[in-house]
């Protein structure tokens, strides 16, 4: 049964990063995880328009407990729960198509920063979920970033794909965060600057890795008719969802070493752009989870916007900026806008499709793909018109 | 900074005692022969919970490689590479390679099993390249 078009976007929120990021490396620590959750809530409230009372659906990140956002804010749904970015919003959508719900609230708040979350070491994040990211940890292989750049090798020697090509992501992201004001880094860089930069895992390079920041984002998903009776801005409908999941062989690296998890991404497209009715060619602007640069590459390949192999030709010939053929993370991603695991993402797909993205508003903008490849899974979510 | 430990269910507690020993074990399925990395219950190609733990050939081919630059454990000083290994018997691990580093490309290089004590005197497989 399709969801397309089951329910819209009435409302995204953010916090401050750049003043919450000069704040934590001053020392200072005004909110927590729950802190931020709640004034991206407050803020996606008042976008939307809407009171809270008009909340009977919450989803809440990985990060913070959903009771206890629930009990902060105030809300007994009648359907609720913790997911991450891209399962908030096709749970918010089923919870809604099936009755449970009217109207979600998606809710993520993370201290990251402030609170010296580790990514690597014993106490990786996510260990305890994915076995891939502690198992390997007698052999010093640790942090996601190693799991990524040991793909990438191996996808260097598959596709003959160089580093300078890779560089066109971070390039083309720090041009779209120069143009995005709430973006945390804006001072554009060349390939130059790229190859320069030091490795961490190579072939990865600093500049190819994700920032560490503190914040929040929520965004509001209403019944596709009731959107356009309670909120204020226009909605943006979903038109298509899509999930498929690789769990065969995870720990020992098998679908990212032998696959590029490219099975899980040509079904997951297939499934959203069924759904949806459109494809590749139909879409204004492409948004894919970045916690590294090479995530890039293989979605351009996965979900059919460049041929098997081409990716490397096509963001150095074709162009992933606003300036290119198809523009990517156009606020900058997670590489230089905010770090805040998918969940900004969401928020930029929306506002390019209402047209407020100002200086990075991607023109005439119909459709925007969300795609994310990691702990195993292809998620992809299409927001139009 | 705390250094490097293994993950240590009751199925990962022969395999460590095996390469202590000096000779690397892996489960192999009785119901239709695949062999199983990491260790666990049950077969994720027929679901037969019964194995025989086997010795290893000692045999693989690299299949990527990456060089940590950055300290994120205290027993392992940077720069260090990792290799990600496919054995012969099928399972990919992740390991060291030890000794002469290849000319030219890594990927595709023969490589067999080696064993090291470590600080604490355990002993880690690692491997360096086959003769
Ligand atoms: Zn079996």
């Amino acid at each position: 049964m399709s969801l397309s078009k089951v329910a819209a976007v009435i409302g995204v929120g953010q916090t401050d990063y750049v003043g919450d990021y000069a704040r934590v490396r001053a020392g200072q620590k005004l909110h927590d995880s729950y802190g931020y959750a709640a004034l991206a809530f407050n803020d996606a409230l008042a976008d939307a328009g809407i009171a809270r009372d008009a909340i009977d659906g919450l989803i809440v990140g990985p990060t913070v407990a959903y009771e206890r956002v629930g009990e902060l804010l105030g809300i007994n749904p009648t359907w609720g729960g913790q997911r991450d970015a891209m399962l908030a919003v096709i749970e918010a959508c089923m919870a809604i198509h099936s009755g449970l719900a009217t109207t979600v609230a998606c809710i993520y708040g993370n201290d990251q920063r402030s609170a010296a979350v580790q990514y690597g070491g014993p106490q990786a994040m996510g260990g305890d979920l994915f076995l891939s990211y502690v198992y390997h940890s007698p052999w010093g292989y640790t942090s996601q970033g190693a799991l990524y750049a040991m793909m990438f090798r191996r996808f260097q020697e598959m596709t003959g794909i160089t580093e300078a090509q890779l560089g066109e992501v971070a390039v083309a992201q720090r041009l779209h965060a120069s143009l995005t004001p709430h973006a945390l880094m804006r001072q554009t860089i060349t390939i130059e600057d790229y190859l320069a930069s030091r490795y961490i895992c190579e072939p990865l390079h600093l500049l190819d890795y994700c920032l560490i920041n503190d914040g929040g984002v929520a965004f509001i998903i209403s019944e596709a008719g009731l959107a356009k009776k309670i909120g204020k801005k226009t909605p943006v409908p979903i038109h298509g969802v899509g999930r498929y999941d690789l769990n065969r062989g995870a720990t020992s690296l098998e679908p990212r070493l032998l696959d590029f998890y490219r099975p899980a991404q040509e079904k997951c497209a297939a499934q959203v752009y069924d759904m949806a009715g459109i494809g590749p060619k139909d879409m204004d602007a492409v948004q894919v989870y970045d916690s590294f640069s090479c995530h890039v590459p293989f979605a351009l390949e996965g979900y059919g916007y460049c041929r098997s192999g081409d990716a490397g030709r096509f963001m150095q010939e074709d162009g992933i900026s606003l300036n290119g053929k198809l523009p990517v993370n156009t606020a900058g991603g997670h590489l230089s806008e905010t770090y805040m695991q998918g969940w900004a993402h969401q928020v930029e797909a929306v506002r390019q499709v209402r047209g407020e993205c100002g200086a990075r508003q991607v023109p005439d903008c119909r459709f925007v793909h969300y795609n994310s490849d990691v702990a195993g899974k292809a998620v992809s979510v299409i927001y139009g018109k | 900074m705390a250094r490097s430990r293994a993950v240590m269910s009751i199925y990962d507690q022969p395999m460590w005692k095996s390469i202590d020993a000096g000779k690397w074990q892996l489960q192999q399925c009785d119901g239709c022969g695949a062999y199983r990395y990491p260790p666990g219950p049950v077969c994720d190609k027929c679901l037969s919970m019964d194995s025989t733990w086997r010795d290893l050939s000692g045999r693989g081919k690299v299949l990527s490689w990456v060089v940590f630059h950055r300290k994120y454990l205290s027993d392992y000083e940077p720069p260090y590479n990792a290799v990600a290994v496919q054995l012969a018997e099928g399972p990919i691990v992740v390991t060291n390679l030890i000794g002469p580093e290849p000319e030219g490309g890594w990927i595709g290089r023969d490589v067999e099993i080696c064993y090291e004590p470590d600080a604490e005197g355990h002993t880690i497989p690692r491997v360096k390249l086959a003769n």
